[in-house]
């Protein structure tokens, strides 16, 4: 199996307007490669939540939005970097319905659940980096 | 299956010629330069290493070139860059090539005056090198020849830059047509609120806003919220729909969802959101009737 990186551009994270372009750009590039309409609204709304709490929880910071060819099938990568304060408890924020911030603490848990591939690291004081993948559904 | 980096810009021939004319690069100079291709080849590896020892040298260029694999990398994009300086063709090819490369810098985020930085400091290696390499007037020559070509690949970068910017603040200027509310009465009691585009947390408080304020107005008791234009109903939107509902609740008025599309519904399963606190309905003109039925009407067929 080999995966090749066709496009790669990284994009700011730094207002809600950003989380806009982000997940445009995502929505763009799914429809671009073809992806159905339920996988594509899939990754952007995954993308929209990993954005999002880059911006609100992470202060800030970018995201890789990468497109993706392995052996044929077409995908989408969107990595999200942001040298925030990080998660202390990443078990607990990953199982949903736990928010520092009042909200319904369901971005990471349900993100993880749009995609094919979901990554996290984060710790106290290291930042957070997420990276998802959602690749086209083969028929 | 390779996709080339797409360059916001394209500059035909005439473009071209006027350019280059006004460059002043003459086919003189292009000879010169071929006939340097071989001091290029010499110097080639002394100079990229000096060149990426400043780059890594400072913070600001530093950053873009997180690891070793990617210095590899656009090292051998950056040799390939100088020895073009010396192939003594300056065709739309050409062009092409140093747009794209200006894009690729665009693209990783790399602020103009980095870039800049970088020609001036290509220029100051070269002048170095050929005078060490040639007789004071012949050296001038020469490095005159290279400053034009490599002014030449500046201006194509700039031109690259702003194409680029432009084509952001267009992008900036859609998302923000997505921004404004009407809250329709589509009936004595009943409003309507169709929610098209981008809801952020600044618009999601003005819609509240907005349909509370016309709510209490108009002693409403149902609104209809059709989300059919909305692109994304992620957490955020979803949680601002909720909060809607519970302060329309407060003043007794029921909300309707109407206008989700099957992909948006499975979505919103699978983000394990909970909207049952909301009426839905996938269509409008369901969520119409119901919200008659709410104040006590009903659409009949009247007989022909
Ligand atoms: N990039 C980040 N940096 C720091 N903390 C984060 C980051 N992302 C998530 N968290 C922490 O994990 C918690 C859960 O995140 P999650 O996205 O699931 O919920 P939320 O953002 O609080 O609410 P929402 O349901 O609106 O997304 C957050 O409340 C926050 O404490
Ligand atoms: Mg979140």
């Amino acid at each position: 199996m080999s995966r090749e990186v066709l496009s790669s551009v990284v994009m700011p994270i730094a207002g809600e307007d950003d989380v806009v372009l982000v997940r445009r750009r995502v929505r763009d590039l799914a429809q671009a490669q073809g992806f159905d309409a339920f996988a594509t609204a899939a990754v952007t709304t995954a993308a929209s939540e990993l954005a999002r709490n880059a911006l609100v929880h992470g202060k800030g910071g970018r995201a890789t939005v990468r497109e993706l060819n392995e052996d044929g099938r077409a995908g989408l990568s969107i990595q999200f970097q942001d040298q925030g304060p990080g998660i202390a408890d990443l078990e607990r924020a990953l199982a949903g319905g736990y928010s520092t911030a009042r909200s319904l603490g369901l971005g990471l848990s349900g993100a993880r659940r749009l995609v094919d591939e979901f990554d996290i690291d984060s710790a106290p004081g290291r930042g957070t980096m997420a990276s998802i993948t959602k690749w086209k559904r083969l028929y | 299956m390779n996709r080339e980096t797409r360059t916001p810009l394209k500059l035909d021939d005439a473009e071209l010629r006027s350019r280059r004319a006004y460059f002043e690069i003459n086919d003189e100079d292009l000879e010169r330069l071929a006939s340097l291709r071989a001091f290029g080849q010499t110097h080639l590896d002394d100079i990229i290493e000096s060149f990426y020892r400043f780059i890594l040298e400072h913070h600001e260029s530093r950053v873009f070139f997180a690891d070793d694999t990617s210095v590899q990398r656009v090292k051998r994009l950056q040799k390939e860059y100088f020895l073009g300086l010396f192939s003594g063709v300056l065709d739309v090819r050409y062009v092409e090539n140093r747009l794209r490369v200006g894009a690729t810098h665009e693209r990783i985020g790399m602020p103009l005056r980095i870039y800049l930085g970088a020609y001036a400091l290509y220029l100051r290696l070269l002048l170095v090198k050929l005078g060490e390499e040639y007789e004071p007037s012949l050296a001038g020559m020469h490095f005159r020849s290279v400053q034009k070509l490599v002014y030449f690949d500046m201006s194509l970068a700039v031109d690259t830059y702003i194409a680029s910017y432009v084509e952001t603040l267009g992008r900036h200027q859609a998302a923000i047509r997505e921004l404004s509310t009407p809250c329709i009465r589509v009936y004595d009691r009943v409003l309507l609120l169709p929610l098209v585009g981008t809801i952020d947390t600044q618009r999601a408080q003005q819609i509240m806003e907005t349909v509370l304020v016309r709510v209490a107005d108009e002693q409403a008791r149902v609104v209809i919220v059709d989300i059919a234009g909305v692109p994304v109903v992620d957490t955020k939107v979803a949680d601002h729909l909720l909060k809607t509902t519970a302060a329309l609740r407060l003043i007794g008025a029921e909300s309707i969802l109407t206008g989700i599309s099957p992909h948006v519904a499975r979505t919103i399963v699978q983000l394990g959101v909970d909207i049952s606190a909301m009426y839905t309905k996938s269509r409008l003109a369901d969520g119409i009737e119901l919200a008659l039925s709410i104040v006590g009407k009903r659409i009949t067929q009247v007989a022909p």
